[in-house]
C-alpha cells in the first residue's frame, strides 16, 4: 500500500471491532451513564429534594468526575490496546507497511470506541435526564461529552507513546500509565499551587498560568468550565489565564492549542520511537 | 535472496548476534541451527525488518533493498516462535485482516484457511483455539499473498501432528516454486528432511556452514551403538575392536562409538562371536558437543 491512508483506517476498523467486544469499554459506557445518573439525582438529594438535576447543573458537577475518570480510562484501556502481545506485535509489524501508520491507525481506532462508550453513557444518561427535567441546557452537557471525548485522544497519545518503546511489555506499560494520571490529575496541581504560594503574586501568576496550559487536565478543565458556566465557576489558575488573554475567546483559543499540541506531540514522539524500536 | 552483511545487533551490553555475514540464495530452503540464546531469533527477526542492525546490514531481494524498507518486506512473511492473536477476533477475521494489509487476493483466505486445516474453525473465535490451532492460524497468515521468501522463526516448536503435516506440504511447495526459505530450528529432524543447507551460529557468531546431507552425515559420525547383552565377554570386544577401536563395555553394555556405518560390521562380529544379542539402541550425535567441536574449530 503506497497511502499510509488506507492501512490507518483498516488498523482503526480492526481495533474499534476489538474494542467493541471488549468487556471492559462496555462497562465504561455503564459506569459513565450511571455517574451522569448519580451526579444529577445527588444535587437534589442533598439540597433535600428528589428528580434530577437539568444539564447545565450536572454538566457544572460531572467536569471534575469527567477529567478524573476519562484520562484514567484512557490510558489503562489505550495502553493496553496499543501493547500487543509479543508474537502478535512481531507479526503485525513484520507487514509491509509503516509502523507509524499502524500505530495511528489502532490510537484511532481506541479513540473511536471509547468516544463512543462516552456518547453511549453519557447520551443514555442525557435521555432520562431530558425526559425528567427537560431540555434546556443540553448544549452544555454536549460541551461536556465534547471535553470528555477531546481529552480521550490526548491521554490516548500519551497511551500511543508510553506503548511505543514497550512492544510486549505491558505490564511496565500500565505502571507508567498509572504513574502519569497520577502525576497529571492529582500531584501537578498539588506543585503547582505549592510552587505558587511561594512566590510574588506576579510570578505566581504566570506560574499558574503555565501550569494551566501545560498540563492538559488543567486546560481541559478551564476549557469545559468555560463552554458549560463561562468564566463565573473559575478557580484561580483559570482566573490569571482570562487576566492574562485579555477574554475568553483568546483563553479559549490557548486551550484548544495546548489540547491540541498535547494531542500531536506525543504522537509524532510515539511514531518516531516506534519506527526505531526493535520489536 | 538474503544477504546478511556484517549484521551486528547488542542488547543492554550483551552481543546477540556479532558481524553475521551469510547468504541465503533464491530458490534455496536455508536452516539456521544453533542453541537456545545463539542469535538465531535476532538474525531472522533482522530479515523481517523487526530489528534495527548496530551495525552492518540486512538486504532482501535482487534490488538489495534494506529488510527495514516496507518495500523489502513485501517480499518476505515471517512467522514468529509464538505468535499470538485477540482472543475475540474469529480465525477467519484475523486472516482476512492480514490479507487487506498486504493486499492479497479476496480468495487467499478461503485458500490459506483450507491449508491450515482451519477452514472448519474460522467461523470460531481465536480464544476457543488451542495452541496448534493458532500456531496454524500463524502459519496461515504467513502463507497468504505471494512473497519470495519465508521466514519462519522455530516454525515446528508448537506445532501439532496437523500443522506439522501442513508445514513440510508448504516448504516443499515453496521449493518446488522457487521460493525461498530460512528458518531457525533446534529440530534434527526437520533440517535433514528440509533444508538444503545449515547455517550453525553459536553464542551470535556464525560457525559454520553445511549442506543438510553433510551435517547429517557429521552428526552420525558422533554416535553411540549400545548393544546389551547378558553379561561382558573379553573376546566379544576383542573381535568388536578390529572394527571399531573405541568399543568398550559399560556395565552388560557393548559401547561401540562412531559413525552409523561400521554398524552393521559391528553387529556382524558380535554374533560372529556366538554371543546373544539382548536389546540395541543408538544415540546420534548430540548437539551441544558438536556445537562445543564447532566453536574449538572456529577459534
Amino acid at each position: 500500500m503506497t497511502s499510509i491512508w488506507p492501512v490507518l483506517w483498516l488498523c482503526a476498523r480492526h481495533e474499534l471491532v476489538l474494542a467493541v467486544r471488549s468487556r471492559w469499554l462496555q462497562l465504561f459506557a455503564v459506569v459513565f451513564a450511571a455517574l451522569a445518573l448519580a451526579i444529577a439525582g445527588a444535587g437534589y438529594v442533598l439540597s433535600g429534594g428528589h428528580g434530577l438535576q437539568d444539564f447545565s447543573r450536572t454538566a457544572v458537577s460531572l467536569v471534575q468526575v469527567v477529567l478524573l475518570l476519562v484520562p484514567l480510562a484512557a490510558l489503562v484501556f489505550g495502553g493496553l490496546a496499543l501493547t500487543p502481545e509479543r508474537g502478535a506485535a512481531e507479526l503485525l509489524y513484520s507487514q509491509p507497511v509503516s509502523r507509524g501508520a499502524i500505530l495511528l491507525g489502532r490510537m484511532l481506532g481506541v479513540w473511536m470506541a471509547l468516544s463512543a462508550a462516552e456518547l453511549v453513557g453519557f447520551g443514555a444518561a442525557g435521555l432520562v435526564m431530558q425526559s425528567q427535567s427537560g431540555i434546556d441546557g443540553w448544549w452544555r452537557y454536549g460541551a461536556l461529552i465534547g471535553t470528555a471525548v477531546a481529552i480521550t485522544g490526548v491521554f490516548l497519545a500519551i497511551a500511543a507513546l508510553l506503548a511505543s518503546g514497550n512492544a510486549g511489555r505491558r505490564t511496565r506499560v500500565l505502571a507508567t500509565a498509572l504513574v502519569v494520571w497520577f502525576v497529571a490529575v492529582v500531584v501537578f496541581d498539588i506543585a503547582a499551587l505549592g510552587a505558587a504560594s511561594l512566590l510574588r503574586s506576579g510570578s505566581a501568576s504566570r506560574l499558574l498560568i503555565a501550569a494551566t496550559l501545560v498540563n492538559p487536565v488543567d486546560a481541559a478543565r478551564t476549557g469545559a468550565l468555560l463552554a458549560i458556566e463561562g468564566t463565573a465557576a473559575f478557580g484561580g489558575a483559570s482566573l490569571a489565564l482570562l487576566r492574562f488573554t485579555g477574554g475568553p475567546a483568546t483563553t479559549a483559543g490557548l486551550v484548544v492549542l495546548s489540547l491540541l499540541a498535547w494531542l500531536v506531540a506525543p504522537l509524532v514522539l510515539a511514531v518516531r520511537a516506534l519506527s526505531r524500536a526493535d520489536i | 535472496m538474503i544477504q546478511y552483511r556484517g549484521f551486528t545487533k547488542r542488547f543492554t551490553g550483551r552481543t546477540a548476534v556479532d558481524t553475521l555475514t551469510l547468504g541465503v540464495p533464491a530458490g534455496s530452503v536455508v536452516a539456521l541451527l544453533g542453541p537456545n540464546g545463539s542469535g538465531k531469533t535476532t538474525s531472522i527477526k533482522a530479515a523481517a525488518g523487526l530489528i534495527r542492525p548496530d551495525a552492518g546490514e540486512v538486504l532482501i531481494g535482487e534490488q538489495q533493498l534494506s529488510a527495514l524498507d516496507p518495500q523489502g518486506r513485501r517480499r518476505c512473511a515471517f512467522l514468529p516462535q509464538r505468535v499470538s492473536f485477540p482472543d475475540t477476533l474469529t480465525g477467519r477475521e484475523v486472516v482476512e485482516f492480514y490479507r487487506r494489509l498486504r493486499q492479497a487476493p479476496a480468495d487467499a483466505a478461503d485458500r490459506v484457511l483450507k491449508f491450515a486445516s482451519l477452514n472448519g474453525a474460522g467461523a470460531r473465535a481465536v480464544g476457543t483455539y488451542s495452541g496448534g490451532m493458532i500456531q496454524r492460524l500463524g502459519l496461515a497468515v504467513a502463507t497468504l499473498g505471494t512473497t519470495e521468501v519465508l521466514l519462519l522463526d522455530e516454525p515446528t516448536a508448537a506445532l501439532d501432528p496437523e500443522g506439522l503435516a501442513a508445514f513440510y506440504q508448504l516448504v516443499e511447495a515453496r521449493r518446488r516454486a522457487g521460493g525461498t526459505v530460512f528458518f531457525s530450528s533446534h529440530q534434527l529432524g526437520d533440517i535433514e528432511r528440509l533444508a538444503d543447507a545449515v547455517a550453525v551460529i553459536v553464542a551470535g557468531r556464525l560457525v559454520a556452514e553445511f549442506t543438510g546431507s553433510d551435517l547429517a552425515a557429521r552428526l552420525a559420525d558422533r554416535g553411540v551403538m549400545r548393544v546389551r547383552m547378558a553379561a561382558p565377554a573379553a573376546e566379544i570386544l576383542d573381535r568388536v575392536r578390529t572394527r571399531c577401536a573405541g568399543a568398550f563395555w559399560s556395565g552388560s553394555e557393548l559401547m561401540i562409538p562412531g559413525p552409523a556405518s561400521l554398524r552393521p560390521a559391528v553387529l556382524e562380529a558380535i554374533r560372529g562371536g556366538g554371543a546373544e544379542i539382548l536389546g540395541l539402541t543408538t544415540e546420534e550425535g548430540r548437539l551441544e558437543a558438536f556445537y562445543r567441536e564447532l566453536i574449538e574449530a572456529s577459534s
